[in-house]
């Protein structure tokens, strides 16, 4: 599987005058491309407090204890600002859970929508274009080493990069007048529909707006064959507009017949087959001038592909693959020679050093590390590419608190005495000291080794499995994605195109009228409305990955189900990866894949949904899910007594032990570790423990289980 | 739920409209509480449901249509009223023009009716402006009856009749000095928003009782305490400021708020939208005691069906201000016939993965689903206590779905 984003043992707390809350504690999961992770636990239980941290936003008292948050061989806990500003909202966006404080209030709706497109658009198409030539130029280094020869690389490698830009310039074209179609096809159902209902319509404008796009679609793939019945088709239209009388209104049978026979067109033009653009660009740029038009789309596809494949693509995927080959045993010897260097580190770090020599240290070992990473590998290592990053912020704070701890307990001791003294002397104190801020040394130390032998581990690993490479695979993989950074360099968002693009998503995101609503100010929306457009525009600029923190906790149920729906169907069109914050697990049971609940800044119980669901095993996931009624709910609801633990002074045991029936001695005592009860599914409470007694998961819960799966056997029998 | 049925109905409403300039946030809106019932009332955000909530309280001023509570009129809107005496007036005009034969007749028969559409109209605003004076008058006349044969019984023993003449005389100062209105009390959605923050909790808890007027500190600390235990607080908890309470324990506050006035009917307005899940549960179960011990009746505004399900006896739909479906709960959501009920109900999230993922949401759209350009709906009982939004077509369809 393919992770996207890692967070490893991640510990956050507050600074606060009353004390040291901490808010995270030692938390680990991992989100894969395509699924959704979702947390969920009371509130004030950190759930909140993870998804700021990975999105570099949290408040200026935290404290990042410790832990890594790994995402595309970055370690978001360390990068600086400015690096973080590129991934923050482009690559992984958030929808918060109050719409008001996410929106600018002077600022019309339109135009906050649509900025993220616009302003990504140049960037990216710069940074793209970088790195696709900076990756085609390291394949053609690799290349020429491999072989020897230089001069048959570089002439593939021109080859190769002038016509993937070419096939994506012709599938810009394409895909504009496609959307552009699609666009007229939709409105003129919509307005037909209303005209139909006799809504009130300026019918005319629309009319003739149709008219005006129906003479933009005109890629010559798309309307080879439909040219002139198209133009026929918009003449058709604008009569009919200049002849629509508007005090008689509804849907005269001319415009109807007229309306519905364009529908029909488009339908037509819009379900032919998709030509294969990466393969015609090849085709066209070696035979300049060619008529591809004139065929069907499915021959010139099939020619196009033969032509690909027999002149260029065998030939250079060949000398590709010995590219990769190349590049990787380089990259494997290197690493080889590392793991004695390591090793020495290991050993150094484990002994007493200064500070600066530490730094030096760490400088020459993550040399030698990074040269030893394959650039060529699409999918980065994290451990070799944060190495750097991860070291030396770990040196440097280990030598802060070394310097800093004394002092920190001096003054802690000095103003607890003055306080006491006070005291007693019978004065009235009305402060409190400033909690102390320690780290344990060791620990810190530890998290030195740490760095170094995960490293060490991870290439033994690598080292392992060095014998059955798949050099033919990761050819592959790199022609794909650089046809995917091509496709980018070349993507160009007009204002216009970025207007329809920001309509159809306010559309989809269920708000009625937006085209009028596009020039509105946020405060012309109710709470519902507002969210929406928060949704909307996270997911204008394409995320990667989408932070959803509550939200629609201020949505009613339609509402609240449409929204749903709607990450939903993003999530499986664009691959999109989601984190998911909730407490209802209503919601939960639709969204998630993996379920994690957290209680008290752990979490204390992970696995697939169907794990957290038919079988859950931690008493806090049993009260969640028993406090909560169900359509056949008809029995008192068992309500978690009590209130969360004062994270100030976390409690040394489990910490759900005081508020569950279910605790045991051990549970105030100690806590308990993670026990895995099958691949996927895991829970931290002593309960698992093979000692420990049996217990009784409550009625409400069994009951609803047999229930669920009573209906699942009957819809499948049925 | 039969039993529900035969009981006294506490709130009447009826033909409820309440417009805000052109907008019409509650549009002719009927129905009925029994006493004992917890009525649920859902809709998505903007269908009026809380703006029916809030008329009944009597924090707008009603547009048209008449609310009774204890059999006594408590709003009345003159509206409908007025529109009916435009409509007369219109009729008049073209009468005179036409001359036709029975022209005077009719004239007079419509000047009649506007001047009873006129004292109509008088009544409402009285009714409206009186009612707890009014309610008053009923409850000393009932103590006069109940003490008259009393009073005469103990004519000829002195000593009995001055303790009679006494208890009848506290009895006509308390049946004075009710107020009707204080009867209905009312729960916010919004437990930081609905708490003054300058207040106490005793303060808080006790104003409703300092404004009817009692002054005996001791009784409102007495009265206090006991309603702080009763929602599950403790006494130590009166001189706190709402601030130091998590979000449930400040729900509770507004609860004992609304419970010290001793009413009758409670409004509940999305009381546990704002809450924590396991807060909520605590609230629900909260909710359910009182009920019990106080024998409440509560009007149950929410957009959480399953929370509505289980805690409501019968369930009222509304839709763009209109109710378009009214059923025992149960019956609700085993036969639900109105299109926006279904699109409601398939939309409910479960805790259950597999009916999620095969989860198939009916979509509404109120244009495509009705056509009522000829046939004007109204809402009728298709079933016993079933009532749906509709006209003569869709009850024919709908009673043939449920095989009648």
């Amino acid at each position: 599987m393919d992770k996207i984003l890692e967070v490893k043992n991640l510990k956050i707390s507050f600074r606060t005058s009353g004390g040291t809350v901490k808010a995270v504690r030692d938390i680990s999961f991992d989100l894969e491309r395509g699924r959704t992770v979702a947390i969920v636990g009371e509130s004030g239980s950190g759930k909140s407090v993870t998804s700021k941290a990975i999105l570099g936003i949290l408040a200026g008292n935290s404290i990042i204890e410790g832990g890594e948050i790994l995402y595309d061989g970055k370690d978001l806990l360390k990068i600086s600002e400015e690096e973080m500003c590129k991934i923050r909202g482009d690559k992984i966006s958030m929808i918060f859970q109050d719409p008001l404080s996410s929106l600018n209030p002077i600022v019309k709706i339109g135009k906050q929508i649509t900025e993220a497109m616009l302003l990504k658009n140049k960037t990216s198409r710069r940074e793209a274009k970088a790195e696709f030539d900076a990756l085609i130029a390291l394949l053609q280094k690799n290349m020429v080493a491999a072989t020897g020869s230089d001069a048959k690389a570089k002439e593939l490698c021109d080859i190769f990069k002038k016509f993937c830009l070419e096939s994506n310039k012709l599938e810009n074209s394409y895909n504009n007048s496609y959307s552009t179609a699609m666009a007229v096809m939709e409105s003129i159902e919509d307005v037909s529909f209303r005209l139909s209902k006799n809504q009130k319509l300026d019918a005319k404008t629309e009319l003739k707006s149709f008219a005006g796009n129906l003479k933009k679609v005109t890629d010559p793939f798309l309307t080879h064959n439909y040219a002139s019945k198209l133009a026929a088709a918009a003449d058709a239209i604008s009569k009919e507009a200049s002849a629509y009388d508007k005090k008689q209104g509804g849907l005269p049978a001319g415009l109807e017949k007229v309306l519905n026979e364009t529908c029909e067109l488009l339908k037509e033009i819009l379900d032919q087959e998709r030509p294969d653009f990466f393969e015609i660009g090849f085709y066209s740029l070696k035979n300049p001038g060619a008529n591809l038009h004139e065929q069907s789309v499915a021959q010139v596809n099939q020619m196009c592909k033969d032509y690909l494949i027999n002149n260029f693509m065998k030939e250079f995927i060949e000398l590709e693959k010995q590219g990769v080959a190349y590049s990787y045993q380089q990259a494997l010897e290197k690493k080889k020679a590392l793991l004695q260097d390591l090793q020495e580190a290991e050993t150094y770090f484990k002994g007493e050093f200064d500070k600066k020599s530490a730094l030096a240290y760490a400088k020459t070992i993550s040399d030698k590390v990074e040269a030893s990473i394959d650039n060529l590998e699409i999918t980065k290592d994290s451990a070799a590419y944060t190495f750097r990053t991860s070291l030396v912020s770990g040196i440097e704070k280990y030598f802060y608190y070394k310097k800093n701890n004394p002092k920190e307990e001096a003054r802690f001791a000095r103003q607890s005495k003055k306080r006491d003294a006070l005291i007693a002397r019978g004065k009235n104190v009305d402060w409190k000291v400033v909690p102390k801020v320690v780290f344990d040394l060791n620990d810190l130390k530890n998290d030195i080794v740490k760095a170094v032998t995960g490293l060490q581990n991870r290439y033994q690993d690598y080292i392992a499995a060095s014998d059955n490479v798949d050099y033919e695979g990761r050819a592959v993989e790199i022609i794909n994605s650089l046809k995917d950074k091509a496709s980018k360099a070349v993507y160009k968002v007009t204002p216009a195109m970025a207007k329809e693009k920001a309509i159809k998503l306010m559309e989809e995101v269920g708000i009625a009228e937006p085209r009028m609503r596009y020039y509105q100010y946020p405060f012309e929306f109710s709470g519902g409305m507002r969210q929406r457009i928060v949704i909307a525009i996270a997911l204008s600029a394409d995320p990667e990955i989408l932070i959803c923190d509550e939200p629609t906790t201020a949505l009613d149920v339609t509402i609240q189900a449409q929204i749903l729906e709607l990450i939903n169907r993003l999530k499986a069109e664009r691959n999109l990866s989601v984190i998911f914050i909730t407490h209802d697990l209503g919601v939960v049971a639709n969204m998630a894949d993996d379920i994690a609940v957290m209680y008290a800044g752990k979490i204390v119980e992970y696995g697939t949904a169907d794990d957290i669901f038919y079988d859950p095993r931690h008493p806090y996931t049993w009260a969640l899910l028993s406090s909560m009624p169900d359509l056949d709910t008809k029995e008192k609801l068992d309500a978690i007594p009590g209130t969360p633990p004062n994270m100030i002074y976390p409690p040394v045991g489990d910490a759900f032990a005081a508020r569950n029936k279910y605790a045991m001695q051990i549970d105030f005592e100690a806590q308990p570790p993670m026990f895995e009860i099958s691949e996927t599914h895991r829970a931290a409470t002593w309960l698992l423990h093979p000692e420990a007694p049996a217990v009784e998961i409550p009625k409400i819960i069994t009951d609803r289980i047999a229930r669920m799966k009573q209906k699942a056997g009957g819809a499948q029998n049925g | 739920m039969a039993n529900v049925n035969e009981k006294e109905t506490l709130l009447k409403v009826e033909h409820l409209c309440q417009y805000f300039g052109p907008t019409k946030a509650v549009d002719d809106v009927s129905f009925e509480i029994k006493k004992g019932e917890v009525f649920g009332l859902v809709g998505e955000s903007g269908c009026g449901k809380t703006t029916t909530g809030r008329s009944i309280i009597k924090i707008y001023d009603i547009t048209s249509g008449s609310i009774y509570f204890k059999g006594q009129r408590i709003c009345a809107g003159t509206k409908a009223y007025k529109d009916e005496i435009k409509l007369q007036k219109s009729l008049i005009k073209e009468l005179k023009k036409s001359g036709a034969a029975d022209a005077s007749e009719r004239i007079a028969a419509a000047n009649a009716r506007i001047l009873e559409l006129k004292t109509e109209i008088q009544k409402a605003k009285f009714d409206h402006n009186h009612s707890d004076r009014e309610y008053a008058k009923t409850l000393i006349k009932q103590a006069e009856e109940e003490y008259a044969p009393k009073l005469e019984a103990a004519k000829n023993d002195p000593a009995l009749l001055s303790a009679v003449q006494k208890e009848f005389k506290d009895q006509k100062h308390i049946a004075k000095n009710t107020k009707l209105i204080t009867q209905i009390q009312m729960i916010f959605q919004d437990p930081i928003a609905s708490l003054n923050p300058r207040m106490t909790v005793r303060e808080i808890i006790a104003e409703g009782l300092v404004i009817n007027g009692i002054k005996d500190q001791a009784y409102i600390d007495e009265k206090v305490f006991e309603i702080l235990e009763l929602v599950g607080l403790v006494r130590e908890h009166a001189g706190r400021y709402p601030h130091e309470f998590s979000g449930g324990q400040r729900q509770r506050i507004g609860i004992a708020r609304a419970v010290i006035m001793n009413p009758e009917l409670l409004i509940a307005d999305e009381p546990i939208s704002a809450l924590d899940v396991s807060i909520q549960a605590q609230v629900i179960n909260l909710l359910n005691e009182l009920r019990e011990k106080l024998g409440l009746t509560i009007l149950f505004i929410a957009h959480d069906l399953s929370v509505v399900k289980y805690f409501s006896d019968r369930i009222g739909v509304m839709y763009f201000g209109k109710m378009v479906e009214l059923a025992d709960s149960d019956e609700l959501f085993a036969h639900p016939l109105h299109p926006y009920t279904r699109s409601l109900l398939s939309a409910i999230p479960l805790p259950d993965p597999h009916s999620e993922k095969n989860r198939q949401r009916i979509v509404y759209n109120s244009l495509a689903e009705h056509d009522y350009t000829v046939d004007k709906p109204t809402l009728r009982e298709i079933l016993p206590g079933h009532y749906v939004y509709c006209n003569d077509a869709e009850e024919a369809k709908y009673k043939k779905e449920l095989g009648l």
